[in-house]
């Protein structure tokens, strides 16, 4: 069993990664929908729903 | 296991067994276990033999009832859908959602965003209030799939994560889930599951699902799984049975190219509960339409029409009667779907539709 130590330590370490993706992870899918998309679209095509 | 002593040599000076299988492909120290993986080739030829079909996973045992039964897809109030494909191969589109006007959920706007490529599936969510759910598929190869599904909330307690690995064989399919696992205590619950075919047309399965709330408390249910497919697979039926008292029964069979039906029968009968709901439904895929109605014995009776009047705009209209509440629901939604590529690039041949 782990101790107290290490146990506050990766509760800790889980709640900062949930924060980062929890902020993240639509701009990342936006970044590597971005980046990969073939052809490049324009970005304000991107975040208009009218565009 | 006692594996059979024979002296550490080399290929060519002394060879006990003579193998069916060729071993010069195999290095020098396998050679011990040589009548183990030769039983086991052996059984495998045989197994291929049999040409078993792959039975489809459990998780998607029931999933022809699903799309046929409209409990999925019914909604009220109102709903707009607007889709934007930026690019198709890989996939990348964004997806703004409307509803408003509803009985029971609050108006909402939802931001969706999907790509996807050749092995990896990304997919994330956002509605007004800031929550995000997420989705990560990862194919490592052709059978095997890992996934990630989680849901952030700025509340306590909405958090989730499900983690998951599906492993397809050519008649098998297993599958692991953990739920919240915590790396600290173990809690979570885990589930795990195998779907074998047995002969051409039935598969018997088994799931497992060990729960663990808090570290003193432990609890683990099983179920048993049957799908029986036909030869031209015209029809399917499928059978969960969970130990205390839970029985699921499914039936679907396409009548024609446009029509499919399906029957749904719950049954639960614990101590404390004694219940049963049976659902019957039709899908008619006409052209630029899809129709489907469903009755079922909590005297609910639903129709959804999808209209689709050009392949960027679809309409919908759904309706639901609760004959023994006397209530009513009713819905109705629009779908657009724009891109800001041309027909070539979308891989469509230029036709009537062909400019979006």
């Amino acid at each position: 069993m782990p101790s107290e130590d290490t146990k506050e330590r990766i509760s800790k370490a889980v709640e900062i990664g949930r924060t980062i993706l929890h902020y993240g992870w639509i701009p990342l899918i936006i970044y590597v929908g971005f980046t990969r998309s073939n052809p490049q679209p324009s970005l304000i095509k991107l975040i208009s729903p009218l565009a | 296991m006692a594996s059979p002593v024979v002296p550490p040599v080399k290929d060519d000076i002394y060879e006990p067994y003579a193998p069916d299988a060729p071993v010069g492909s195999r290095p020098s120290h396998w050679i011990p276990a040589s009548p183990f993986t030769d039983v086991y080739a052996r059984f495998s030829q045989w197994r291929t033999d049999l040409g078993l079909p792959h039975p489809g996973t459990v998780e998607n045992l029931q999933k022809e009832v699903k799309s046929t039964h409209l409990s999925n897809f019914m909604f009220d109030g109102a709903r707009a859908d607007l889709t934007k494909s930026l690019s198709m191969n890989p996939l990348f589109q964004v997806t703004h959602s409307f509803a408003l006007g509803s009985q029971t959920a609050q108006s909402s706007y939802n931001f969706g965003a999907i790509f996807a490529s050749q092995s990896v599936f990304l997919q994330g969510g956002v509605d007004h209030d800031g929550n995000v759910n997420a989705r990560l598929n990862q194919g490592w190869s052709a059978n095997n799939v890992s996934k990630v599904q989680a849901q952030f909330s700025s509340q306590a307690g909405h958090n989730m994560i499900q983690l998951e690995h599906d492993y397809q064989g050519s008649d098998f399919s297993i599958n692991a889930k953990a739920m919240n696992p915590s790396p600290t205590d173990f809690t979570g619950v885990y589930v795990g599951s195998y779907l074998q075919s047995i002969t051409k047309n039935v598969a018997l399965g088994v799931e497992t699902l060990y729960q663990r709330p808090t570290p003193t408390l432990s609890d683990t249910a099983t179920s048993l799984l049957a799908k029986f497919t036909s030869t031209d697979k015209s029809w399917i039926a499928t059978a969960q049975l969970q130990v205390p008292g839970i029985v699921q029964a499914t039936y679907w069979q396409k009548l024609s190219d446009k029509v499919e039906v399906a029957a749904d029968l719950q049954l639960i009968a614990a101590p404390t509960r004694r219940d049963a709901v049976a659902t019957l439904g039709a899908k008619y895929d006409l052209r630029l339409s899809t129709f489907k109605a469903q009755v079922d014995s909590t005297g609910k009776v639903s129709a959804l029409l999808e209209q689709r009047f050009t392949p960027a705009f679809a309409f919908l209209l759904a309706g639901e009667i609760d004959h023994f509440k006397n209530a009513a629901k009713v819905g109705v939604g629009v779908m657009i779907e724009s891109s800001t590529l041309t027909p070539e690039e979308m891989g469509m041949p230029p036709g009537p539709y062909g400019t979006v």
